[in-house]
C-alpha cells in the first residue's frame, strides 16, 4: 500500500507537482476529477481508487479540500447520502476540464519525454 | 486503525462554521471510518488552517456579529482592541515580573538581575508573553483583515499602533521607588538613545512592523499572483 500523504494547499487547480524522488503526481483536484470519472464515489472510495490510481495517497483534510472548491465551481456535483456518506460525480463541464487538462498534460508529458530521450543520459 | 469518534469530532470543529456545515458530517465520518494516526490528523489541522486564511470560494459565509463589528467599526476592530489586547499582555507579563521578584528574590532592589532554575523560567515566561504580543497581535490583525477581505486601512493603522507601543515600551522596576518597599513595576514609553541617526524605539517599531505585516503581504501578494494566473 502506497504511503504518500499529500497535505498541500488545494486552492489552486493548475497548480501540478512532481516528487522527483518517488515520481508520484499530485493535483488533488485533478485526481478527484480522474477517480470520479470512472464513476461516482464518496471519500473513502476516491482515497482507495486514487492511491490505486497512481500511488498517491490524499489525506482526509486535502480530499475534502479539492472536493469543496470542485463542487463550488460546478465540476463535480453531491448525490443523496448513503447513511453519513455523500457519494459525489463529476458534471459534463468538469469532464471537459479533466479531459482538457489531460490533454495538456499528454502533450507536456510526451515533450519532455522526448527531450529526455534526446539528452540520452 | 480507524479514528476515535471524539478527536474526529474535535478535528472537525477545527474547520469555519459555514464550511462545517456544509461538509463537517462527510468528513467526521470517513474520519471515523478511514485510517487514523498522527500524519491523519496533521492533513486535517493544516487543511482546517488554510480553509480559515484561504476559504473555499462560493461557500455562503454567515454574518455573524464579529464580522458585523468589523464591518461598522473598523476602528474598534482594528484600533482599539488591539491596544486592549496589548495592554491585557503588557498586565500579565508585569505581574509575572512583578510576582517573580517578590517570590524569587525578596532581598533584591531590581527584579533584572542573573537568575538560574525555575525562577528564571517563570521570569522568562512573563518575557515571552511581553516581546511576542505585538508580533502576535499584529499577525491577528492580519488573519482578520484577509479573512474578512478589508482593505488594508485600518489594519495598518492597528500594525502601526502595535510597532509603535511595542517598540517604544520600556518596564522599569524598583523596589525603592514607593515608600512601602513592596516592589514597584511601572511602564513608560520612549524612542530612546540613537543608533546611527534613528532612535532605538523606532527601529524596534519598524522591526516588529515588518514582522506582523509580513504574513499579510506575503497572502495578497500569493493572492494577486493566483488571480493573475
Amino acid at each position: 500500500m502506497c504511503e504518500n500523504y499529500v497535505m498541500r494547499s488545494t486552492r489552486s487547480v493548475v497548480a501540478v507537482k512532481y516528487d522527483s524522488g518517488t515520481g508520484y503526481y499530485s493535483d488533488p483536484p485533478l485526481l478527484v476529477l480522474a477517480s470520479l470519472a470512472s464513476g461516482p464515489k464518496h471519500g473513502h472510495a476516491m482515497i482507495e481508487d486514487i492511491a490505486s490510481l497512481c500511488g498517491t495517497r490524499l489525506g482526509p483534510g486535502t480530499l475534502y479540500g479539492a472536493i469543496a472548491r470542485l463542487e463550488q465551481q460546478g465540476w463535480i456535483e453531491p448525490l443523496p447520502p448513503e447513511e453519513r456518506r455523500r457519494p459525489y460525480r463529476i458534471t459534463a463541464k468538469g469532464a471537459r476540464v479533466l479531459r482538457a487538462k489531460l490533454t495538456t498534460l499528454r502533450q507536456f508529458t510526451k515533450a519532455g519525454l522526448q527531450r529526455l530521450e534526446a539528452l540520452c543520459i | 486503525m480507524h479514528m476515535n469518534d471524539r478527536l474526529a469530532h474535535l478535528l472537525v470543529r477545527l474547520y469555519p462554521r459555514p464550511w462545517r456545515a456544509r461538509y463537517g458530517a462527510e468528513l467526521e465520518a470517513l474520519l471515523q471510518t478511514g485510517r487514523g494516526g498522527l500524519r491523519t490528523s496533521a492533513n486535517v489541522v493544516w487543511s482546517a488552517f488554510h480553509e480559515h486564511v484561504f476559504p473555499t470560494p462560493g461557500l455562503k459565509i454567515e454574518q455573524s456579529r464579529f464580522q458585523s463589528w468589523c464591518v461598522r467599526a473598523p476602528w474598534a476592530m482594528f484600533g482599539l482592541a488591539p491596544l486592549l489586547l496589548l495592554a491585557a499582555a503588557y498586565f500579565v507579563a508585569g505581574f509575572i515580573l512583578w510576582s517573580g521578584w517578590k517570590i524569587f528574590l525578596p532581598g533584591t532592589n531590581t527584579p533584572f538581575v542573573p537568575i538560574d532554575g525555575p525562577a528564571n523560567f517563570y521570569f522568562q515566561v512573563g518575557r515571552l508573553i511581553y516581546f511576542s504580543a505585538p508580533i502576535l497581535i499584529g499577525w491577528a490583525i492580519g488573519l482578520v483583515a484577509g479573512r474578512q477581505r478589508l482593505k488594508a486601512v485600518w489594519p495598518a493603522v492597528g500594525w502601526i499602533l502595535i510597532a509603535l507601543i511595542g517598540g517604544t515600551a520600556q518596564v522599569r522596576a524598583s523596589r525603592t521607588a514607593v515608600l512601602s518597599g513592596v516592589g514597584h513595576v511601572r511602564m513608560g514609553f520612549a524612542l530612546g538613545p540613537s543608533v546611527h541617526g534613528i532612535p532605538d524605539g523606532l527601529f524596534h517599531a519598524l522591526v516588529i512592523l515588518t514582522f506582523t505585516v509580513l504574513p499579510y503581504l506575503i497572502w495578497r501578494l500569493q493572492k494577486t499572483h493566483f488571480v493573475s494566473s
